[in-house]
């Protein structure tokens, strides 16, 4: 189903691949699971034979989540509630839901009470990762939810299961990041759309297949600096929908890195190969980049930003908002000041899932984009 | 001294002599700690750590109607009208200097315990970066309606109140005492109960206190855990509500409708809603967020397991269908025959639980339910003539659906 896709057909499944998992549950006759953001450890689910979907919105129309999540909820939050219960309501077998804020949480309670017929678990990752405890905590909720999914499913994993699925896991990842590697030296060569674009399918559809496009995309790839090319930081949690990233191209912005939960910091994800896979799992939790919601040192998403933009020489920052994110609305004037006082170009913008027209953003890009060419902010 | 004083001057005199110590801390061989309302903070106290709620000077700033101008303050830093009204109050304060107190001291340390909300951790991590100040998160996942999980919690959150009481050794450079702490949780174990008894005592007919009383009577609960004074201080609370039960004596004479709040006050509309609901004849008795410090500690455990279970299991941070189970046994305990249900724009750890909430409610006790939505601490978002107009129309929804009196079904 997604072996050997090209760029175009990669990209318009990743805009909308649930007509795409559908078809492959019925090929297959596997199992769907799906999952929000963030750090669900999504190997072991693949370990019991059974696909595991990150769920990122959907573009129509709020109907029924409106009046079980208020309109100040996180507008991820609302469309995937909407996603599940309108729109794919027959899809998905189960969820593994995650949960780092007050919205997630109550998300887990909301999405079970709404779906009693179907497996729904809550995985309740630790909202504090600087301390041993989180350490302790990380592994057994891990192992929670693997038995939890055999109770489930009804069978044990199978030996070496999860070793496999860590395997192709981490291959997918380590493609997705020799990509990012081509696009950040030659943007002429790979879009920003295209690259998000490839993160995104590989978040939500199956992995050894996706691996299967991701190299041959590498291998087609002809190196093409370009002309013209702004390198920029991307940061957030997610940025959607996919034809922002057109905006970035229209005016060749580079996204040369990125903090995203849906970019970067899902690379960053590897787990260690060489060790127990259930200590490895809990390890790679404590090596992913900032995430708003889960507490670490506080100067720490400040620091690495700078840090960024200095190593990668980048020309500013971008900070991509969801709407009514209540997490990062409280960090978001600090690192603005923060950035400021370094004297380092910072842009928001801001967007909404359900967002038909993107000509605000449109404008405001451009204009940041002019005044950082005339070199005054 | 507290034999003859009345529960209304004993808190104020245990409010001024406490804020009293908050700002001399330091000369006192003290500190002063920031944490949300509900927190382990029997830890704070057995360790000598002023404990300061940023939340309650906040709500006294609401209350006087401030919360536009303090939000505005804010939002001129970028921070958006949204966020919860008590940070919005708190970042304003700083900012203007301007408070209904005069204010309170500046924080040593910082500890956020997630069973309260998310809010607050975010919110402390603003002051943390502004002061460069020293900050603990006391993590409590939700506690889910699994056995083992809620084992797990238990253990996860002993590891960290451990953790907590190292950061405080490695920041004031002394020992924990553990039977100081043995000491503060019998405090706190013997005010806590008589809390709940003062509460419970909306159970008579009519009844004797309403929410607002409960609001009042529950600050020296939140800040004065854990102290022979805060026992006093309910001793007292309860003897007077007593008497009042003895002779009689309701919140209204003719009390028609018993009823059950969801969510925190409007601050800045506290006494006008009494009286508005008060000319229909109805009274609102409860809410789960008033009980979330009846605590129930066993001291027979140890502390910091007993501290571990109570903090985790607050209606704020269980389950939604826990919640619904929690208000129903306050439905059947206090007979109550109405409900109003506020989505508080600003508390969204409270308020996205309430549409799910009010349907498991309404279904199970077959009672209407009045929603209306609006911000506990921002008059720009509380709209007088809609709300009034839904007050009265839900009682005229009561007297024709019953007239009298509304029979329970559980």
């Amino acid at each position: 189903m997604w072996e050997n896709l090209d760029p175009n057909k990669a990209v318009a499944y990743a805009r909308e691949p649930y007509g795409s998992i559908r078809e492959w549950k019925k090929q297959t006759g596997k199992k769907i699971v799906g999952s929000t953001l963030a750090d669900v450890p999504e190997e072991a689910i693949h370990a019991f034979d059974m696909l595991p979907v990150t769920l990122l919105g959907t573009h129509k129309p709020l109907k029924k989540a409106s009046s079980l999540l208020p309109d100040n909820a996180c507008s991820l939050a609302r469309s995937n509630l909407e996603l599940a219960l309108t729109y794919e309501n027959d899809l998905f077998d189960g969820f593994v839901l995650p949960q780092v804020c007050d919205t997630t949480q109550h998300m887990c309670d909301i999405w079970r009470i709404n779906f009693p017929d179907r497996y729904v678990e809550s995985i309740l990752l630790p909202r504090q990762i600087n301390r041993e405890s989180a350490r302790y905590w990380v592994k057994e909720e891990t192992q929670r939810m693997i038995d939890s999914l055999s109770n489930w499913t009804g069978k044990s994993m199978e030996e070496g299961a999860l070793a496999e699925s860590i395997r192709i896991f981490n291959e997918n990842k380590v493609l997705l990041k020799k990509l990012y590697d081509i696009k950040r030296e030659s943007p002429g060569a790979l879009s920003n759309k295209l690259l998000f674009a490839l993160i995104k399918l590989s978040m939500q559809v199956d992995k050894k297949e996706m691996n299967q496009t991701l190299k041959g995309i590498i291998d087609s790839i002809k190196p093409a600096k370009g002309n013209g090319y702004m390198p920029v930081i991307l940061t957030g949690i997610a940025c959607d929908p996919l034809e922002i990233f057109d905006l970035f191209d229209e005016i060749k912005l580079n996204i040369v890195a990125d903090t995203l939960v849906t970019g970067t910091r899902y690379l960053q994800g590897l787990v260690d190969e060489d060790k127990s896979p259930l200590d490895a799992m809990m390890e790679r939790h404590f090596k992913r980049g900032f995430y708003s919601p889960i507490h670490d040192d506080v100067f720490k998403n400040v620091e690495a930003l700078k840090a960024l933009y200095k190593k990668e020489n980048a020309k500013a920052i971008i900070y991509i908002h969801i709407e009514f994110c209540e997490s990062e609305e409280y960090d978001v004037p600090d690192l603005k000041a923060a950035m400021r006082k370094e004297g380092i170009p910072f842009h928001e913008l801001v967007t909404e899932y359900q967002t038909l027209s993107l000509s605000h953003v449109r404008t405001r890009l451009q204009a940041f984009f002019e005044s950082l060419k005339g070199g005054s902010l | 001294m507290s034999e003859t004083m009345s529960a209304k001057d004993l808190s104020a005199k245990i409010t001024k002599e406490y804020m009293n110590e908050a700002f001399h801390a330091h000369e006192l061989g003290k500190i002063v700690g920031y944490t949300t309302a509900i927190s382990p903070v029997e830890l704070f106290v057995a360790h000598d750590v002023v404990p300061i709620y940023p939340e309650n000077h906040a709500v006294a700033c609401l209350t006087a109607r401030m919360g536009t101008e303090l939000s505005v303050a804010t939002e001129s830093l970028g921070y958006t009208s949204h966020l919860c009204a008590y940070a919005r109050s708190d970042l304003g304060y700083r900012l203007t200097g301007k408070s209904k107190t005069g204010g309170i001291p500046n924080p040593d340390v910082l500890m956020a315990c997630n069973a309260q909300c998310f809010t607050l951790t975010k919110w402390f991590q603003v002051l943390s970066r502004a002061g460069n100040v020293p900050m603990f998160v006391f993590d409590t996942p939700e506690y889910i309606r699994n056995t083992r999980a809620r084992e797990e919690i238990v253990k996860y959150c002993v590891l960290q109140l451990k953790e907590m009481i190292k950061w405080l050794e490695e920041i004031t450079k002394r020992k924990f005492d553990y039977d100081r702490l043995r000491e503060v949780m019998k405090y706190s174990a013997k005010s806590s109960l008589l809390y709940k008894k003062f509460l419970d005592m909306a159970q008579y007919k009519p009844s004797p206190i309403s929410i607002f009383d409960a609001l009042i009577g529950m600050a020296i609960a939140v800040y004065r855990r854990g102290t022979q004074e805060c026992v006093d201080y309910y001793q007292t609370l309860c003897d007077e509500i007593q008497a009042k039960v003895d002779q009689g004596i309701g919140v209204l004479k003719n009390e028609k409708y018993r009823l059950y709040w969801e969510n925190l006050p409007v601050w800045f509309k506290f006494s006008d809603h009494a009286k508005l609901l008060g000319s229909y004849g109805g009274v609102i008795l409860t809410s789960l967020y008033v009980h979330a410090w009846s605590l129930e500690f066993d001291l027979d455990k140890d502390p910091l397991e007993t501290m571990a279970e109570q903090y985790v299991s607050r209606f704020s941070n269980s389950t939604i269908e826990d919640r619904a189970d929690m208000a129903l046994k306050l439905f059947e305990k206090y007979d109550m025959n109405g409900m109003i249900m506020f989505m508080n724009r600003s508390c969204k750890a409270v308020s996205f639980a309430v549409p799910s909430l009010k349907e498991l409610l309404t279904k199970r006790t077959g009672i209407p339910a009045l929603v209306f939505e609006s911000d506990m601490g921002d008059p720009r978002f509380y709209s007088e003539t809609q709300i009034r107009t839904r007050i009265e129309a839900y009682f005229e929804t009561l007297d024709r659906l019953h007239g009298d009196r509304m029979p329970i079904r559980a």
